[in-house]
């Protein structure tokens, strides 16, 4: 790279029209533009701009917007991308929630309790519709108890991003000390036009909605049953809510109608109680890949 | 046999060559200047170098072959684009956009956008001699 002679070689990237530059910045994806700002002055200038920015909102973005009350106002759309990541806005007089995947730039919805299809959810012996303050909804619902645990959440494919692998969450919270019978459950994706429930019932996931401690495993707890100590574990959000994976897919071409999340405990009777939902997320899932050498990243 | 018409063009640096018009015409910019220009045997100008334009016009012949499969293709478009250095690389970047051909054009931006995935910042630059021009205070927001 270093020549013996005084001339400083050529810039490459200064020789191409500004079109060109935009054009191959935004094949990648916004994590990379925002790490780009980096290699030269040049290169920051051009990040800032709206052009950018527009290719990483997703087409359908305007339209998305005018479905909020409140939406976002920015001056640039930079910061409109950035706004989207970090504040989900609420849409359709809040039955759903939309937010950006930071680095992917592609749509992440949540639906709101009500709109989820909960059995026995308009019975208040069995389920509470309650203000929550942290949550996003105007309510969330309460689990008193059930002996039939079954909570669904629909999205039309339509709206998420096209070819794109997706999982979808179920986001809750547990009443501290006064939660049962969520050690394990099971969890179904299913695409509404073309799967039954029976059918998708037979491939149910395991989950878990509770992680026990050491000791109440050992000693059974309160129930005396065989606790399951497998299948997906929940995990701690960035919002103050827990969730945990239902189940992943693709939202391939040619596919319509809505897709389903659900989450159900069915086979095994006993009580359940103690939970909250704050919705179900549909999200981007970041598939790890392995190399030949056995490193994944 | 040849009843395809032909269409005379001239480079930047003053070469002439001759190219079948519906090959020339995968460029938009040609296409729409011929159609603003009587043909009286003065040759088109085209602000693009020979070097540069005989590979364009390389990708051109291939592209157009009647019965290539997908695979064919594939495989030509990786040793196209593999023989290219950097600077070349560049140079038909600058050239298609001028020349507005998408499909050849997205070809381009892909490969240098495969050149640059997965380089840290300094090997990035280093490709492409890009100047470090960022203090650390630049940087900031």
């Amino acid at each position: 790279m270093h020549s013996s002679k005084s001339i400083a070689p050529m810039n490459y990237f200064e020789k191409l029209p500004e079109g060109c530059i935009f054009e191959i910045i935004s094949r990648t994806t916004p994590a990379d533009a925002v790490r780009s700002t980096i290699l030269s002055k040049g290169f920051k200038a051009a990040i800032q701009s709206d052009e950018i920015w527009e290719r990483f909102l997703p087409t359908d973005y305007q339209e998305i917007i005018g479905r909020s009350d409140f939406p976002p106002v920015c001056n640039t759309k930079k910061e409109l991308f950035f706004s989207m990541c970090d504040s989900p806005i609420l849409l359709d007089g809040g039955k759903l929630s939309f937010s950006l995947d930071k680095h992917s730039g592609k749509k992440c919805f949540m639906i709101a309790p009500r709109e989820l299809i909960i059995s026995w959810g308009n019975r208040s012996s069995f389920w509470k519709w309650r203000k929550y303050s942290n949550s996003r909804f105007s309510e969330v619902a309460r689990l008193v108890s059930v002996h039939w645990l079954d909570i669904r959440g629909r999205i039309g494919t339509e709206m998420l991003s096209p070819k794109t692998n997706y999982a979808a969450y179920l986001v809750f919270k547990l009443v501290d000390q006064k939660s049962y019978g969520l050690e394990s459950a099971n969890a179904i994706i299913r695409f509404v036009n073309y799967e039954t429930d029976s059918e998708t019932e037979k491939q149910a996931n395991t989950v878990q909605l509770e992680t026990l401690p050491q000791d109440r495993r050992i000693f059974g707890g309160n129930h005396n049953q065989q606790i399951i100590a497998s299948g997906k574990n929940p995990k701690m959000r960035g919002d103050g809510w827990m969730e945990v994976e239902l189940g992943d897919f693709n939202s391939k071409e040619g596919i319509d109608g809505p897709i389903e999340a659900r989450l159900i405990e069915i086979k095994r009777l006993h009580p359940k109680g103690g939970l909250i939902v704050e919705g179900i997320e549909f999200r981007p899932k970041i598939i790890k890949y392995k190399l030949e050498a056995d490193i994944e990243f | 046999m040849s009843s395809e018409k032909l269409l005379t063009l001239k480079t930047r640096d003053g070469e002439e060559f001759v190219l079948e018009e519906a090959m020339a015409f995968r460029s938009l910019t040609i296409k729409n200047a011929t159609s603003n220009y009587t043909i009286n045997n003065t040759p088109l100008p085209i602000n693009v170098e020979i070097n540069t334009m005989i590979k364009v016009i390389e990708y051109w012949k291939k592209h157009s072959e009647r019965g290539i499969s997908e695979d064919e293709l594939m495989n030509f478009d990786k040793k196209f684009f593999k023989l290219l250095h950097n600077s070349e690389l560049f140079d038909l970047v600058v050239a298609v956009d001028y020349l507005a051909d998408k499909g050849l054009s997205n070809a381009a931006c892909e490969q240098v956008l495969d050149k640059i995935t997965g380089k840290t910042p300094q090997e990035i630059r280093d490709i492409f001699n890009i100047n470090n021009d960022c203090t650390p205070t630049s940087l900031g927001g």
